[in-house]
């Protein structure tokens, strides 16, 4: 497989009033079409800075960052984001929304219109379209949010810590919903989490960061099947993994 | 609602009843009646409406120039982080002053006319609106700013789509101290100097202990601020849907 997202020796300090930070510290990471991708680590590790750098709101400072073989830029389209909260405009209905990635470049056409309909759809908010968001709960809002960051059919979806607002319920079915939605659209993932348990259900493959400065210290292929369902939070291998994961954060805060 | 007629019902009777059981001089206070008289007084009530209207022109007038320039000059300097940390300490020093003070001085500066009103209620108007919009503008939710910039915004959509209707909430807080402050503005400076206008009245009644027109003038200012204020309660109504009360 071709590798969609390409990073080398990826370096971040920034500058602040007490010094340099170094937020990144040799980073090396590929990225497959199609493939589910989740980086965990603790607070502070960098990992939203390298999401950053990835959806090009970040420059580093040193190394290579391309996807699909070109130098990542600001806002050429080409992400798809999902923030903690859901950040939809309180002002304008769901539909309208979900379409921003699109009405941001031209007026949405009645295809454009169509696609943000079936993506509606596939995440069971069908009948929610002419709602505010205030009108819906905070998974269903999230649901929406997964919505607009494909509308665009960008080639990366990223997503930065999405449901760590909610509740441990919704966010188990969410985590079913987004397996589904990734499998069912087929597009390159790449999740931001410190949940390991999240990480190991939705993931192909992990990355571990470690913190100050945040450099990748293991790299796990997950062996499960593309379709994942909850009864995998009781299997003994999804237990193995996350504690090997966990052994990592035991070792580097000692 | 009933609640408050009631009260408001139960003022007013108060206001007809006690000065005279009490025997307050009328001079002090007037019973409800007398003031109603003076309100309604055939002479009179003419020019209540004239002098109304060049207070509300004042106020209306210097409103517009102070909202505009506000929204404008706080859009400018969120968008300047420098000139914004250089600017900002005077803008909380000068909101400080109490600045109908300055009011005798644009009498001299711009005569016994409309422009100085104007002045002085577009000073008043101004800062509220300046400072609500600011804070508006710079507590927008950081990834919905970077969320358009992904998606390869331009400055002019970033304002025109996300940071004004978001900081909507905050402008109509401006907006309304605005509009209290603008009619506090005008009377002060008819007060200070000027030909005609409620404030002017207000003086002349005085002037003559004509206490039951001095109230009556007070109930029309009252009603006009009152109005003024609603009116703009129902634009946020209108404009912002989606605010839960």
């Amino acid at each position: 497989m071709s590798a969609l997202v390409e990073l080398s020796g990826l370096e971040k300090t920034y500058a602040t009033r007490t010094g340099d930070v170094h937020a990144l510290s040799a980073v090396d990471l590929d990225i497959s079409k199609g493939e589910f991708v989740a980086i965990v680590g603790p607070s502070g590790c960098g990992k939203t800075t390298l999401l950053k750098i990835l959806a090009g709101l970040e420059d580093h400072t040193a190394g290579t960052a391309s996807i699909g073989g070109h130098p990542i830029r600001t806002g050429n389209g080409d992400v798809g984001m999902v923030f903690q909260k859901a950040t939809l405009l309180p002002w304008q209905d769901i539909a309208a929304n979900v379409l921003l990635p699109l009405s941001l470049r031209r007026r949405p056409t009645s295809q454009d219109r169509e696609k943000a309909a079936a993506l509606l759809r596939m995440t069971d908010l069908e009948g929610f379209a002419r709602k505010r968001p205030h009108e819906l709960s905070g998974g269903m809002q999230q649901r929406a949010a997964i919505c607009r960051a494909l509308v665009h059919k960008p080639s990366l979806l990223l997503m930065d810590e999405p449901f760590g607002a909610l509740d441990a319920m919704t966010r188990d079915s969410l985590n079913v919903e987004v397996n589904r939605i990734w499998r069912e659209t087929g597009t390159t993932a790449v999740l931001i989490t410190h949940s390991i348990s999240e990480a190991v259900f939705l993931a192909e493959r992990i990355f571990v960061m470690s913190a100050r400065p945040g450099r990748i210290v293991d790299e796990i292929t997950v062996p499960f099947d593309r379709e994942r369902s909850l009864d995998l939070l009781g299997d003994p291998e999804f237990a193995a993994l996350t504690s090997r994961i966990r052994t990592h954060f035991e070792v580097t805060h000692a | 609602m009933v609640g408050a007629l009631a009260v408001l019902a139960v003022v007013l009777i108060l206001w007809q009843i006690l000065p005279g059981a009490l025997n307050v001089p009328r001079y002090v206070i007037p019973p409800l009646s007398e003031v109603l008289v003076a309100l309604t007084d055939p002479v009179a009530f003419p020019r209540y409406v004239q002098n109304a209207a060049a207070t509300m022109t004042e106020v209306g007038l210097g409103l517009l120039i102070g909202v505009v320039l506000g929204l404008a000059l706080a859009i400018t300097l969120t968008q300047l982080p420098r000139v914004y940390g250089i600017v900002f300490p005077y803008i909380v020093a000068i909101e400080s002053i109490p600045k109908v003070a300055i009011a005798p001085l644009f009498v001299i500066w711009f005569g016994f006319g409309l422009p100085s009103k104007v002045v002085v209620v577009v000073l008043l108007a101004f800062f509220p609106v300046l400072v609500n919009t600011i804070h508006g503008l710079r507590n927008v939710d950081r990834d919905l700013i970077n969320l358009f910039r992904v998606n390869g915004a331009s400055r002019m959509q970033i304002q025109v789509r996300l940071m004004i209707p978001a900081a909507m909430p905050q402008i109509f807080s401006g907006l309304e101290l605005a509009v209290a402050n603008a009619m506090i503005g005008a009377i002060v400076a008819e007060f200070v100097g000027a030909q005609q206008g409620l404030g002017v009245l207000i003086l002349q009644a005085q002037g003559r202990m004509e206490t039951p027109a001095v109230f009556a003038l007070l109930i029309i200012l009252s009603a006009l601020g009152i109005f003024l204020n609603l009116f703009v309660r129902l634009a946020r109504k209108w404009i912002i849907t989606w605010e839960r009360t």
